[in-house]
């Protein structure tokens, strides 16, 4: 499927070739990532920019490792924002452009 | 190091995962994962051999849970995992005393590993350093100087007393009476155990040479002085400076020597700056230095400045029994060294060991207990195996070789060299040539200090 938002090859590269080590760290983002998805909404709309830039820093390391390249400066500026204390119509559209390649990520990578 | 127990405290859960998977690929590594600070801090008394530590925990800052590592364990390796490449952080989490500052990219896992493997190599040699340093103290131990005469009982007493304090000791006796040994069961047994013994033979240093060699100097002091370089004192931080052949130090040097002894306080040649030096004091001498006093060769100042506590080791003529007790001591150390058959002593042996002079002193003893062991015929040493006549078979060996003058003067100078310990001076003296002569010879390969 050439329309995957992800790309997994440095996690397999990090697996060394283990299969099941990918289908884990999968798992794990599936588990974590929407729940953290949900908190950096909230935050977003509740205007705690403390807690947003937060969240972005700690989902900036999966972005990269599941290689959902569409984002990655976006998650950036939305954690150098939110510790800036900055809420404003570009946090909004940064961070509904990360919702959206982020649940696309989710539904493709349940088919994994 | 076998096992190598490393703490991960990383509370995004997929990354954790990532830095378990790939530790986990070592056998040796132990691994535990936390997801909080406080929960990591609770466990931190099992002490691990290294933590992974995410800068951006939820319940504490990075460098807070640092602080909280250095207090309840100093000297713990700690990698920081950081998500942000930010310079200044990284500057004060090092400062802090984090071993590594790692950014959560491409090249982490790489970084770890090699960080990992260095915590691992340093461990390794921590270990040895240890068990080396225990190995040197027993070989020093001062019961390990063997004898039982009245002499010996009196020099005991004294090391012992010398290892209670930092008083500077001076040790006297004759050449091979064993000073060396002292000033290291002094040291190997004292609170500065841990820190350097540094010995230097005064002797054996040519006098222009003998400041920088003790004080350092500074590149470009002098001729040929191409970089810097610390001297014996400075090496000596902490420890102890054992200065061997004491009495044949020159006045010049006498008085800059009692100079840093007096202020604790040295600047390297071709410098300015003042060093603070604080190394504990042993001095060793084959020469009567009251008399050396008196015909105004050594600095009364100085001679007072280290006579501290003054140890005389006897000579081996005077120590009785102890011929017999060393001489066993020498042959079983050589047999067990050189897988040799156990060997005894003949009485008409012993009776010749124990009448002999020992010019040589214990040093004298040792070499000819090897040699008899070794020209032994049957496991039992003879009278005949004694070797004492060492210095007239080898004068008749010259003799007989119809040597040049300048060969035979050549060979006559190392043998007095090697009887001598490498003095210089007293070799000079004792053959009436100049010092100079001597240190000629040593530079252009003629003869040598080994």
């Amino acid at each position: 499927m050439s329309d995957k938002v992800y790309n997994l090859a440095q996690l397999e590269e990090q697996g060394g070739g283990d299969a099941e080590f990918v289908s884990m760290m999968v798992d794990t983002f599936l588990e974590h990532t929407p729940g953290q998805l949900e908190e950096m909404k909230s935050a977003h709309s509740s205007g705690d920019s403390a807690t947003l830039g937060a969240i972005a820093h700690k989902i900036k390391p999966n972005v990269d490792m599941f290689g959902i390249d569409a984002i990655t400066q976006d998650i950036r500026d939305l954690e150098q924002m939110g510790k800036n204390g900055i809420i404003n119509a570009e946090t909004q559209e940064k961070m509904q452009k990360v919702e959206a390649e982020l649940t696309i990520a989710f539904e493709q990578l349940k088919q994994h | 190091m076998s096992l190598m127990k490393i703490f991960v405290v990383e509370d995004s859960i997929p990354y954790a995962k990532v830095l378990l998977h790939h530790l986990r690929l070592n056998p040796d590594n132990e691994v535990e994962h936390f997801s909080d600070a406080k929960s990591f801090l609770n466990q931190i008394h099992q002490i691990p051999d290294c933590v992974l530590l995410d800068y951006s925990l939820p319940d504490l800052s990075g460098i807070e849970v640092l602080k909280r590592i250095r207090a309840q364990a100093p000297d713990l390796p700690v990698l920081i995992v950081s998500g942000q490449e930010d310079v200044g952080t990284a500057v004060n989490l090092l400062k802090e005393g984090a071993y590594d500052y790692i950014v959560k990219d491409v090249n982490a896992k790489e970084r770890i590993w090699n960080a990992l493997n260095n915590i691992r190599e340093n461990a390794r040699l921590r270990k040895e350093i240890d068990v080396l340093r225990e190995e040197v103290n027993q070989k020093y131990d001062f019961s390990n100087i063997i004898g039982s005469s009245e002499g010996i009982k009196k020099v005991y007493k004294y090391i012992e007393k010398a290892t209670r304090t930092n008083i500077t000791v001076s040790i006297y006796g004759e050449t091979g009476t064993g000073k060396e040994l002292v000033a290291k069961a002094i040291h190997y047994n004292s609170k500065y155990r841990n820190k350097p013994l540094v010995s230097i033979n005064i002797a054996a240093i040519p006098t222009e040479l003998l400041e920088s060699e003790l004080f350092g100097h500074e590149k470009g002091a002098f001729t040929g002085a191409v970089s810097r370089r610390v001297g014996k004192f400075e090496e000596a931080q902490g420890g102890t400076l054992f200065l061997d052949e004491i009495g044949e130090m020159d006045l010049n040097l006498q008085a800059k020597l009692l100079r840093v002894i007096q202020e604790k306080e040295l600047n390297r040649l071709g410098s300015n700056k003042s060093i603070k030096v604080n190394a504990r004091i042993l001095v060793a001498t084959n020469r009567d230095l009251k008399e050396e006093v008196r015909l105004g060769n050594f600095r009364e100042d100085l001679y007072y400045r280290l006579l501290g506590l003054p140890i005389h080791l006897p000579p081996l003529r005077e120590r009785g029994g102890d011929i017999m007790l060393l001489a066993k001591h020498f042959l079983q150390d050589f047999i067990k060294e050189n897988g040799f058959p156990d060997m005894k002593i003949s009485p008409e042996a012993q009776q010749r060991m124990l009448s002999y002079p020992w010019p040589g002193n214990v040093r004298e003893l040792k070499a000819i207990v090897e040699l008899a062991a070794v020209l032994s015929d049957d496991g039992i040493i003879e009278e005949k195996d004694l070797n004492f006549n060492t210095v007239t078979d080898e004068m008749d060996t010259l003799v007989s070789e119809g040597l040049s003058l300048k060969e035979y003067n050549r060979r006559l100078i190392q043998y007095y060299l090697r009887r001598n310990n490498n003095n210089v001076v007293e070799v000079a003296k004792r053959l009436d040539i100049g010092k100079s002569t001597l240190y000629r010879m040593i530079k252009n390969d003629e003869i040598n200090l080994n």
